[in-house]
């Protein structure tokens, strides 16, 4: 009621204002009325009556106006005058305005798209799951893709290790789990796959899913817990909204409709809600498939009972009041106990971990999974942090400006405040100037944000399509407004109080200038100085950190890897999803290769496990021959090896620098061999020939091979660091088919045989499906995405800011050059030269420029220390670099000040003495 | 004449409170009855008078409405709300204290 009253005072105030102030008059009127009558009574005269009331009564207009204040509407009045008084100055100097606005929405673009980039990918919750903030994830959310087979993990979960956690979880009102599923081929009309590779992203999970999740079916159902039953028994799967709209064009009977994934038929039985697209943020699911039917996508691999093979991750929800440490508590204990359970029994002793020793990994689950967040946290914060440096350059350089149009409105400001405009009034009103034009930044920097946004991502996503929702949300909105806040306050108050200190008698002199310069604008000089010379200290550490990442990017794209990396055509198939088993399977490298070897313009062709940048490898655990030989199974050695076709090295023009290659004649039968890598050779062999040492891969069963080569390094995954050791043999002696299949084409335009490649393949078997093809080289810059990204954004926030910041000398330059006029034209006139006063403009101005550049020199120095593990191949306080940095910027400050400086030599003594 | 600053900050708020608490008046009325009550002691000057009733109103303490007075003239009469009554008592609760507590120290023996 009472608050109720307030508002309704409130708005009568504001919108019935003339009203309530014809009332206030009639109010203070009778009250006069009132005294003038009692003056009368007195004895007074009528008009000694009055005015003795109109004495005693004090300021009329000041008691109606602090009558005013206490209606509360002071405020929004004068908010209302301040803003229509701006919109009118700000219009008056539309080049100003426009400068000083896109700067700003540069700035403050930049800083959103950034900002929603981070949003999006790091901190917002799944959209369209219910209470996101009760979800925990466990496992190692970075391992969306993953599968790790050989032991019993926690970082990934096998299906009995779930079903275990699931069953006897007391923290969770429920717990899901979500694992890979391969590229899929979705046929729609029955058992005949039109168009033949339609592929989509599936994503394998628990019958609860959804209702853990608390997502509802849009249309049709969801899994329940009866699909978590029986492996195989129940082929329906689920389809988000996209691919409903992309794949159906929303047909309304596509629930029930049969639908075939890898050629086994599934029914659809539902469709997901618009806004959900799964529990993997930056890849959208397509199909959701119940894990019971794992084996019918995955052909000949099943995973349902090993507890060796892990590949899901899980989502629980916390039941009330259970806090996460204590749920994580209770996971490492469920797990022990399952282990302990079941080893001996399910889990052989060669694959059993210590119990005591797993632990779980439990972390907030809103954000859903990503395998990006690793790779491009550390780059999008030190992006932040530029695009914020940016920003502060751009707030320097309007600052500079107001101070600038600051100087030319004194003696407006002058006037006001001598018809009595208070100090702390005309202020506000400058700040409201300031926060207009910020403000203007920020909607269009959300503009440039929403087309800068997905122009990032595809920068950072390389060839792999990754999907962010940057469409600013509330977060990012608040974000933005914040910053426009922020930066109107902090270009705006420091030139609005200088502004509105001014000495009113001279200001006010029609001719205040004396003859050197200006006295009293002398006083602005420091803020303007001090504000170019931070700007090239910015402009100097942006310079750096891009030139750093430059030239990092350069030194990977130029790294040795030592295979041919510009002539290989990369494609990966998977024949066991194909269908292939048994006889047929082993023989398929084989005949698979001499199909792909009659390729014209294919030069020469092996396969691998693993491939080159495939993002596979794999590892074992090692007996080296006169190394660790005599020690027990637990001193092996882990290293990593790859399982590879004939002529592998050659193929790939890899040097040979002892004994020899895999050869055709390495198969099944002939004694196993082994080629290891020169980075293993030095390693455990230093000194000594390999050839003809033994080396036994740890199993079950253990395997022997005979060293009959050493290759030179080959960087098969990763461009940093030092090469690993790593042995590599031949596929074609191994027991156990590859768990995946690589095809090395060594071709001279990799680029231009995809096509035929793709063709060729589809040749060989129809229903083989091509899951991968890139030229190597894609596969290596996809692997630097990040490293590109940073690289190039910061070239080009670098750039910015060098001109921002030579915009701020000019400009400063110019104006010190206007205000001295006279003076120049003194000196001429006393016989100074041109190219003397030219001399005086460039020595002050690099004596800023020169002040900046140290300070910067200073901050580098002390904060590239911060971005070092992001470098490669040189450091943070890099020579070359620093010194490149100063050079631009002294070149560009040369620049910024010959230009007015050329426009000084011009001046004539004669009008410059007479008129100034 | 006791001017307006003497007024301890607050106390004029009391005084207006309690003045209409015992029938509503408009702003001389208001003024002169504290006048009167305090043998002239306390002078309410108009420059406080007023931006103090229009606080008061917005506080929804008290409320205003035009009546006429007894010579016909229109006036804006003030009178106290429910949550004014309230307030009153507070204040003038806090007085008896602030009041007592001056006395205590002021007689100190």
């Amino acid at each position: 009621m009472r608050s109720a009253d307030k508002l309704r005072l409130r708005l009568r105030t504001l919108f019935l204002r003339p009203r309530v102030e014809a009332e206030l008059a009639a109010e203070l009127s009778f009250h006069l009325d009132q005294m003038t009558d009692e003056n009368i009574a007195a004895g007074m005269s009528a008009r000694e009556a009055r005015q003795a009331a109109l004495r005693s009564f004090g300021g009329l207009t000041q008691i109606q106006e602090r009558c005013r204040e206490m209606r509360g509407t002071r405020i929004v009045d004068e908010l209302t005058q301040d803003l229509r008084y701006a919109v009118r100055t700000l219009r008056m100097s539309p080049a100003f305005t426009i400068i000083a606005a896109l700067s700003l929405a540069l700035g403050i673009g930049a800083n959103t798209a950034i900002f929603s980039l981070i949003h999006a990918l790091l901190l917002r919750p799944l959209p369209g799951v219910h209470a996101p903030e009760q979800l925990v994830a466990l496992g190692d959310p970075a391992r969306t893709g993953s599968l790790s087979q050989g032991n019993v993990r926690t970082d990934l979960f096998s299906y009995p290790l779930y079903e275990q956690m699931r069953d006897h979880s007391q923290s969770f009102s429920g717990l899901a789990a979500s694992g890979r599923s391969n590229r899929l081929v979705v046929g729609t009309e029955g058992a005949n796959p039109p168009g033949g590779t339609e592929t989509a992203r599936g994503r394998i999970v628990s019958g609860n899913y959804f209702s853990v999740l608390g997502v509802p079916a849009f249309r049709g159902r969801t899994f329940t817990a009866a699909e978590d039953r029986v492996p195989g028994a129940d082929p329906v799967v689920v389809i988000s909204h996209s691919y409903w709209t992309r794949r159906f064009a929303q047909d309304s009977g596509v629930v029930g409709r049969p639908i075939t994934l890898n050629g086994s038929p599934f029914t659809v039985i539902g469709i997901a809600p618009p806004e959900f697209t799964g529990d993997v943020v930056g890849f959208p699911t397509d199909i959701w498939i119940p894990l019971m039917m794992q084996l019918q996508v995955t052909t000949g691999r099943p995973y349902l009972d090993r507890w060796d093979t892990s590949w899901l991750l899980l989502l629980g929800r916390l039941k009330p009041g259970v806090s996460l440490p204590r749920a994580k508590a209770e996971m490492d204990t469920l797990v022990a106990r399952a282990v302990t359970t079941f080893a001996g029994s399910k889990i052989s002793r060669e694959i059993m971990p210590d119990p005591q020793a797993m632990r779980v990994q439990a972390t907030p689950g809103a954000a859903g999974f990503s395998s990006l967040r690793r790779q491009f946290a550390q780059p999008l914060l030190i992006l932040m942090i530029i695009v914020g440096l940016v920003l502060v350059v751009a707030c320097a350089n309007v600052a500079n400006l107001l101070l600038e149009r600051a100087m030319g409105r004194q003696k407006e400001i002058a006037v006001r405040l001598s018809v009595g405009a208070g100090r702390p009034r005309l202020i506000r009103q400058l700040l409201t100037e300031s926060l207009l034009l910020s403000g203007l930044g920020g909607v269009l920097g959300i503009v440039f944000a929403l087309w800068a946004g997905p122009a990032l991502l595809r920068l950072a996503g390389g060839s792999s399509s990754v999907a962010l929702d940057l469409r600013p949300d509330l977060p990012v909105l608040a974000f933005t407004a914040a910053l426009a806040l922020f930066t109107g306050i902090a270009f705006g108050l420091a030139p609005a109080r200088r502004a509105t200190r001014v000495e009113l008698a001279s200001t006010l002199k029609e001719n205040a200038r004396s003859v050197v310069g200006s006295g009293k604008g002398a006083g602005r000089w420091p803020v303007a100085k001090l504000l170019v010379v931070g700007q090239f200290a910015l402009s100097l550490l942006l310079l750096t950190c891009a030139g750093l990442f430059v030239r990092t990017l350069q030194n990977l794209e130029r790294l040795e890897l030592g295979v041919d990396r510009d002539h290989i055509l990369m494609l990966r198939v998977d024949p066991v999803a194909a269908g292939y088993t048994g006889d047929r399977l082993m023989a398929f490298p084989a005949h698979f290769l001499e199909r792909m070897q009659a390729i014209p313009g294919a030069s020469a062709v092996t396969y691998s496990e693993n491939g080159i940048f495939s993002g596979t490898e794999s590892a074992s655990d090692v007996i080296l021959e006169g190394v660790n030989s005599g020690k027990t199974r637990e001193n092996g050695v882990n290293l990593a090896y790859d399982r590879v076709g004939p002529d592998y090295f050659r193929s790939l023009r890899v040097p040979i620098l002892l004994g020899r290659d895999i050869g055709p004649l390495d198969r099944v039968g002939a004694p196993r061999v082994a080629v290891v890598n020169e980075a293993l050779a030095k390693r455990y062999f230093p000194g000594v020939s390999p050839l003809g040492r033994h080396l036994t891969a740890l199993g079950p069963p253990d395997v022997v091979y005979e060293i009959v080569g050493v290759t030179h390094d080959v960087r098969d995954h990763e461009l940093r660091g030092a090469v690993p050791p790593r042995f590599y043999t031949a596929l074609a002696q191994s027991s156990e088919f590859a768990s995946a299949f690589n095809v090395e084409i060594r071709t001279p335009e990799p680029g231009a045989l995809v096509k035929t490649a793709r063709e060729a393949v589809q040749a060989y078997d129809p229903s083989l499906a091509v899951n991968d093809i890139h030229p190597l080289n894609t596969l290596i810059d996809d692997s630097i995405s990040h490293e590109r990204l940073i690289a190039q954004l910061s070239a080009v926030f670098g750039l910015i800011a060098l001109v921002l910041a030579s915009i701020g000398l000019y400009g400063v330059v110019s104006y010190t050059i206007s205000r001295r006029v006279n003076e120049i034209g003194i000196r001429m006139a006393l016989g100074a030269q041109r190219n003397d006063v030219l001399s005086m403009v460039l020595r002050e101005t690099m004596l800023l420029a020169l002040a900046g550049v140290a300070v910067g020199l200073l901050l580098a120095i002390a904060a590239t220390g911060l971005v070092n593990s992001l470098l490669f191949g040189l450091s943070g306080h890099d020579p070359v670099t620093l010194a490149a940095a100063t050079a631009i910027l002294v070149v560009v400050a040369l620049l910024a000040g010959a230009i007015p400086g050329a426009r000084a030599t011009r001046v004539n003594p004669t009008q410059a003495l007479r008129y100034g | 004449m006791g001017k307006p600053n003497d007024l301890v900050q607050g106390t004029l708020d009391l005084l207006i409170l309690k003045t209409i608490s015992l029938e509503p008046m408009h702003g001389w009325a208001i003024a002169k009855r504290i006048e009167q009550t305090s043998d002239d002691v306390l002078r309410v000057q108009q420059g406080s008078l007023y931006p103090a009733l229009h606080r008061l109103e917005q506080q929804a303490w008290i409320t205003a409405a035009w009546g006429e007075t007894e010579t016909g003239r229109k006036a804006k009469v003030y009178s106290l709300t429910p949550d004014g009554r309230a307030q009153l008592e507070k204040e003038l609760a806090s007085w008896d204290r602030l009041s007592h507590a001056i006395n205590l120290v002021a007689r100190m023996a």
